[in-house]
């Protein structure tokens, strides 16, 4: 790529770029409370990645107590000291929930969504900022009500919340019936209502932007798959997420008014009468996956969208089958809103609700699989190049085929009478959400690093990241397949006592050493990422010859994007086109090339 | 060097198919697998599962090698001089990969639904052989005594050690006292969430005598793990001699010498 | 091309904090016995005058935890005097980490099983302990609830066999009829040694009260003072236990059911044995509920006690003992809980549902509780009777209300928010 001068910012927004020296408000303004999307991503970036270390270490306590139960476990051992560190039960309980709270609310919906959505859309449309910049600072500062309570949550008597992240009442609304119970449940649900508060403020400003600021000539049909990932999540978040609003304040009129939405009367908890009563546990099931299910296509939707994106950069070829790619994810979100009770088919309700969910949750399946068959398509035929980015990209496509597929055993009903609760279910969500979206997410943060930091990650570190990731992760996943396939429960203490299980301790073992090893290798990653911020080697407009329209942009990108309105003439992922011999792709915003649509012709 | 770094990583995505396959095949060898089946339907539920993996496992082994396949062979280091191929896409194989695996997934959904309806919602019509009612940390038993009835002054309270006749329907009223429990029977392929507030109708028939485990499946608080169960099929004699020892015993006025070693129940 | 230095630097970058993780990674210290604080700060001996002077200074406390140490060991290595009458081989078993010995059998049978709730010196004081209703046991005084002996003497080792084989109904002990007989008979065997343990603690303490000048304020550390005077005393109840069991008459063999609990209601509701003044006119345990157990009765005097220091014009020593003892009370004591007196109509009966622990419940009373013991007030047959009355209670009302349960409406609390701790919580059953 020929260097190419960066030039100065405009002004147009009536304040200088640069920092004023000495200016307590400036700085606060352009660095703490700014309005730039750009920043705003970055600063949900920055948070979720810390959370994302705070998650992985409660996972290594939890795997430390489902290798070796009843031992001294390391640095949380000292909290047990007078038992000679061993857990107490409840601390289990509080682990595993906060390990999952952590890492679906405060890390990958905002990582995706808020640092990604942030960053990429008003870049990648060719706008100068969202529709709401107010409204976008404000869903960052609605996290920290929720980091606070969450983390406050930790240090109040009885602990953090142990229901599980799914809360079922009657547990997690009795006081009584866990110690998690008491505040700790509380300041979950505060938690919850704010990180909900900040989502759904995001997605109205995802969705505007998307529909009204498109730089000219970008027709819903030029627009990047991120985009059009990041358009549906906002959608599904803004029709599924009122709903577990409304069923967290329910919960927390519950525990404070004892209003008895989810406990029947006549129920005896912890040797105590539990309240007047009148209300139904399945109430909460089902307003709980209603939001839930959408939850999880939340939570792959923008990854997958990016994954294309990185998909067709490195092999160098247009994406296979656009339209129905974007039909899919549209489909996966429609039908993400009918197979809530597949979650919910060992629960006691209605039997035949059983028949329905199971046929809708089947063919959900479909549309995953038409994506999958794509990004294949994609690959086929290309000029792969082995980028650190492109690798996790691969991986993803490579990884959510097994988590997809393992999907199809819970979907059918009367083999989830066996799995259901058990690490069956553990490996698939470990392997959509981790082995798919975490390794979507590194992929995206290798990839668009040099736009956001303006220098490059190092690629050699990054490989040694995403090799040791890769083999740490099947490790401690891919057995929990076969684990399921015994009846091994969830969220057990201590499961050998039990004859049935009694002999998979060392098979439990190996799978905590590989996710220590798994936590390990991201120091590497932690390393490379603050290192290359100060030390990387310094990046230009378009480190990997993309083509989006992001990559016009300074590196990064001053206030305000770009140096002059872009012109969108072209769709994403025009790469290796014939007829075009001084490089091979041509950008979005490249005008109509008369050799290019020759041969274009021709070749259709 | 460069196709050789792309030969690696090639080979390492062929790991997966290959280590992937070879754990399924390994797993039944180490007893890393189904348990035992010891109830009349548990088959069914065991072959749907074959079924699936059977399906899924093909599925996987072509798509994780194909991935492979065109890592390795379009390696940009080994198409120097080439250009990628320009194509949007294929009508007829968005058409053949869209019906295909539609056809396949609709035709499983129905196929298992007789399955689940013979578990889930052809109750036998019979009174409660046993209720069980889940609890914060134990499943509290009660036997419907001598007058056939549940809840009169003869039933049988007993904790954590189910009995039941072999070869016979047997209808579990499931009940909770407290929070969520599940009612999980590994062996007899079982699984009902007890509720509370809700009486849940189990149905199943034992075809072995012998010992296995009722687990709890739903997280019920800080002895989630704790609530382990026996459940224990006898001949009907057997079953109906036990019962009448342990309502002897319920009934006891007097002191019950202990036979060395042998302890006394409730 | 990058620099060999850029290398080096990033991997120092990376060394650093992995090196900081790997330290913080040192083992926790074995576990250790935890003094009994509250008895030492105020003796519950000295029943209505706890003050400053009775507590026991910071030497006499390390002398007491020394003496305990060299003859009980330690919660890893149990030492196990004869004169105990325990078995060394079952403490092994049950002592320890949980760990497993070359023959396969699991060791640390307490730890994995009963130290979350009844701590790891069978205090009662166990992680969880605090957020169950009712608190688990305390066996450092010796008291037992559910046993065939009289009032005052302690269970048999059957005793608590059943006990462990049951669990207790309504509470949050669980059954472990599922452990084998040998498990179950080792663990038994360490409550016994926990139990006999902090009783000859508390002894030892309380001794310090009746020493001369001449001890110069500290305790004979021979054998026979130790062994003779405090510990065989002791183990010597625990020996004699199954000569005070409590002799049961025949049910009468031709007994019209319907006329005994015709009886028995008379005899609940008359005034030699007068069940009603605390389970109530219709059993529903709704009578008078202000008492306390003993375990909690303690701590109500002391917190009594501390409250006149706080109000009253008490001296520096009396405040500064109230301050020392505020903090025993926060990291050694549960808050205190008044104890209902059963609701009979639930059919739930803590100590076994038999016509014969009923028999038992009401001749000896609960040892610990203010059930008192109908012994010598009401004849063996009459006892008989209110058992058969109180065996129809559950099943008067069979019906509808809530779940299947065949009982009528009860005492109400704040539904929801029930086990605040500064409130005495309602313990329903």
């Amino acid at each position: 790529m020929s260097t190419v001068t960066v030039p100065t910012t405009t002004t147009e927004h009536g304040h200088a770029a640069a920092k004023k020296s000495g200016s307590v408000a400036t700085f606060l303004s352009t660095y703490v409370f700014s309005k730039d999307h750009k920043v705003i991503g970055l600063q949900f970036l920055f948070s979720t990645l810390l959370w994302f270390l705070i998650g992985g270490l409660l996972a290594l306590a939890v795997r430390w107590q489902v290798a070796w139960p009843w031992s001294d476990v390391p640095v949380v051992g000292k909290l047990f000291a007078q038992e000679g560190g061993q857990m107490a039960p409840e601390f289990y309980t509080m682990l595993f929930t906060m390990h999952a709270t952590v890492m679906i609310f405060l890390v990958i919906i905002p990582i995706l969504a808020g640092a990604f959505g942030n960053f990429l859309i008003p870049l990648m449309i060719g706008a100068d900022d969202m529709a709401f910049p107010t409204l976008n600072m404000l869903s960052y500062w609605f996290m920290w009500p929720a980091f606070i309570a969450f983390g406050a949550s930790f240090f109040v008597e009885g602990g953090a919340a142990a229901g599980g992240w799914t809360s079922y009442p009657p547990l997690s609304t009795n006081v009584a019936s866990s110690p998690g119970s008491g505040w700790g449940q509380t300041l979950w649900l505060i938690g919850l209502t704010f990180v909900g508060v900040s989502s759904m403020l995001g997605s109205v400003n995802y969705m505007t932007t998307i529909i009204l600021m498109r730089a000219p000539g970008m027709t819903m049909f030029r627009l990047p798959m991120t985009i059009w990932a990041m358009f549906i999540t906002a959608v599904l978040q803004a029709f599924a997420l009122p709903v577990l609003t409304a069923a967290g304040f329910m919960q927390l009129a519950a525990r404070m008014f004892a209003t008895g939405f989810f406990s029947p009367e006549g129920n005896i908890v912890n040797n105590a009468v539990a309240g007047p009563g009148g209300g139904q546990p399945l109430l909460w099931q089902h307003l709980f996956w209603f939001y839930s299910h959408p939850a999880v296509y939340i939570m792959i939707l923008p990854a997958m969208g990016m994954v294309s994106d990185i998909l067709t950069c490195f092999a160098r070829k247009p994406l296979f089958g656009y339209r129905p790619m974007v039909y899919s994810i549209a489909g996966i979100a429609g039908l993400g809103f009918i197979v809530w009770g597949h979650h919910m088919f060992m629960s006691g309700m209605n039997p035949a609700l059983g028949i329905t969910f199971m046929v809708s949750t089947m063919m959900i399946a479909l549309p995953s699989a038409v994506k999958t068959f794509n990004w294949l398509g994609t690959v086929w035929g290309g000029k792969i190049q082995f980028t650190t980015a492109m690798l996790f990209a691969l991986s993803f496509v490579s990884m959510f085929i097994i988590g997809g597929l393992s999907g199809i055993f819970m979907a059918a009903t009367p083999v989830d009478i066996f799995i259901h609760d058990t690490y069956f279910i553990v490996a698939h969500f470990h392997y959509v959400l981790f082995a798919g979206t975490a390794m979507g997410v590194w992929a995206a943060i290798y990839f668009w690093y040099p736009k956001m930091f303006g220098r490059t990650m190092n690629e050699f570190w990054g490989k040694v990241h995403f090799f040791l990731t890769f083999l740490f992760l099947n490790g401690t996943f891919f057995t929990m397949h076969i684990l399921g396939a015994v009846g091994f429960p969830r969220r057990l203490a201590d499961a050998y006592h039990y004859e049935t299980f009694h002999h998979l301790q060392p098979m439990n073992a190996f799978m905590t050493y590989c996710a220590i090893g798994m936590v390990a290798t991201q120091i590497i990653f932690a390393a490379n990422f603050f290192w290359s911020m100060f030390f990387g080697p310094v990046a230009d407009r378009n480190p990997w010859n993309a083509n989006g329209l992001e990559w016009t942009a300074p590196s990064p990108p001053g206030h305000g994007n770009f140096d002059y309105q872009p012109v969108v003439y072209r769709g994403p992922y025009e790469y290796s086109v014939p007829g075009v011999d001084d490089k091979d792709h041509l950008m979005q915003t490249d005008p109509p090339n008369a050799a290019a649509a020759a041969a274009a012709a021709a070749s259709h | 060097m460069k196709r050789l770094s792309g030969m690696f990583w090639a080979l390492l995505f062929l790991a997966v198919p290959v280590l992937g396959v070879a754990t399924f095949a390994v797993a039944p060898s180490i007893n890393v697998w189904l348990p035992s089946d010891v109830s009349a339907h548990g088959h069914e539920i065991d072959s749907l599962f074959y079924f699936i993996l059977a399906l899924t496992g093909v599925v996987f082994v072509a798509t994780e090698v194909l991935l492979f396949w065109f890592m390795w062979k379009y390696d940009a280091a080994a198409r120097q001089g080439e250009k990628a191929i320009y194509i949007h896409g294929s009508h007829t194989l968005e058409v053949v990969w869209t019906i295909i695996p539609a056809a396949t997934l609709l035709f499983l959904a129905i196929y298992q639904m007789n399955a689940w309806a013979n578990v889930k919602m052809r109750r036998p019509d019979m009174p409660p052989t046993v209720e069980v009612v889940a609890r914060q940390f134990e499943w509290r038993l009660r036997y419907p005594g001598r007058d056939g009835l549940l809840g009169t002054p003869d039933d049988l309270h007993l904790v954590n050690d189910l009995h039941l006749p072999v070869d016979e329907d047997v209808l579990v009223q499931l009940k909770s006292m407290d929070v969520l429990h599940s009612f999980f029977l590994p062996n007899l392929r079982i699984k009902q969430d007890a509720v509370p507030g809700m009486k849940i109708p189990v149905w199943f028939k034992g075809t072995e005598t012998g010992s296995w485990d009722i687990v709890c499946a739903e997280l019920c608080g800080w002895g989630h793990y704790k609530m382990k169960g026996r459940i224990t099929f006898v001949t009907r004699p057997e079953f109906d001699a036990w019962l009448a020892r342990k309502t002897a015993e319920q009934d006891a006025t007097q002191p019950i010498a202990e036979a060395s070693g042998e302890i006394v129940a409730n | 091309m990058f620099a060999m230095s850029n290398h080096l630097r990033l991997a120092c970058v990376v060394l650093v904090p992995a090196l900081l993780v790997a330290g913080g990674c040192a083992p926790t210290p074995p576990a250790s016995f935890r003094l009994n604080m509250v008895e030492a700060t105020a003796p519950s001996a000295e029943k209505d005058s706890v003050s400053a002077e009775l507590a026991l200074t910071p030497v006499q406390k390390r002398q007491v935890a020394t003496i305990l140490t060299a003859m009980f060991g330690t919660p890893d290595e149990p030492v196990c005097l004869p004169e105990t009458g325990l078995d060394p081989a079952k403490l092994r078993l049950a002592a320890g980490p949980v760990r497993s010995d070359i023959v396969g059998r699991k060791n640390g049978l307490y730890r994995e099983h009963c130290v979350h709730c009844h701590g790891i010196t069978g205090d009662g004081l166990g992680p969880t302990a605090a957020f169950l209703n009712p608190y688990p046991r305390d066996y450092r005084p010796g008291v037992f609830k559910f046993k065939s002996t009289e009032r005052s003497s302690k269970p048999t080792h059957a005793d608590l066999v059943r006990v462990l084989h049951n669990g207790v109904a309504g509470s949050s002990m669980p059954s472990f009829a599922l452990l084998s007989p040998g498990e179950v008979d080792a663990l038994v065997e360490y409550v016994k040694y926990l139990s006999i343990r902090g009783e000859t603690e508390i002894a030892l303490m309380q001794y310090f009260f009746e020493l001369d000048d001449e001890d110069e304020g500290k305790l004979k550390e021979t054998r026979e003072f130790l062994v003779g005077e405090i510990l065989e005393p002791i183990a010597g109840k625990w020996a004699s236990a199954a000569e005070e069991l409590i002799e049961v008459p025949e049910m009468p063999a031709e007994i019209d059911l319907a006329a005994s609990i015709a009886k028995g209601r008379e005899l609940f509701h008359g005034d030699k044995a007068n069940c009603v003044k605390c389970h109530g006119v219709t059993a529903l345990g709704d009578g008078q509920a202000n008492d306390y157990d003993d375990w909690n009765k303690n701590i109500v005097k002391i917190e009594t006690k501390l409250a006149a220091v706080a109000t009253g014009d008490a001296d520096v020593e009396e405040r500064r003992w109230a301050a020392a003892f505020h903090e025993v009370l926060d990291g050694d004591a549960l808050k205190p809980r008044t104890i209902p007196p059963r609701n009979l109509r639930h059919g739930i009966y803590r100590g076994g549902r038999r016509p014969l622990d009923l028999y038992y419940r009401i001749h000896a009373g609960i040892n610990g509780a203010p059930m008192p013991a109908a012994k010598g007030t009401v004849a063996p047959e009459d006892i008989w009777h209110i058992v058969n009355y109180i065996r129809s209670l559950p099943y008067d009302f069979d019906g509808e209300l809530g779940a299947d349960r065949a009982v009528a409406a009860q005492p109400s609390t704040v539904g929801g928010l029930v086990a605040s701790k500064a409130t005495p919580a309602s313990e329903e059953n």
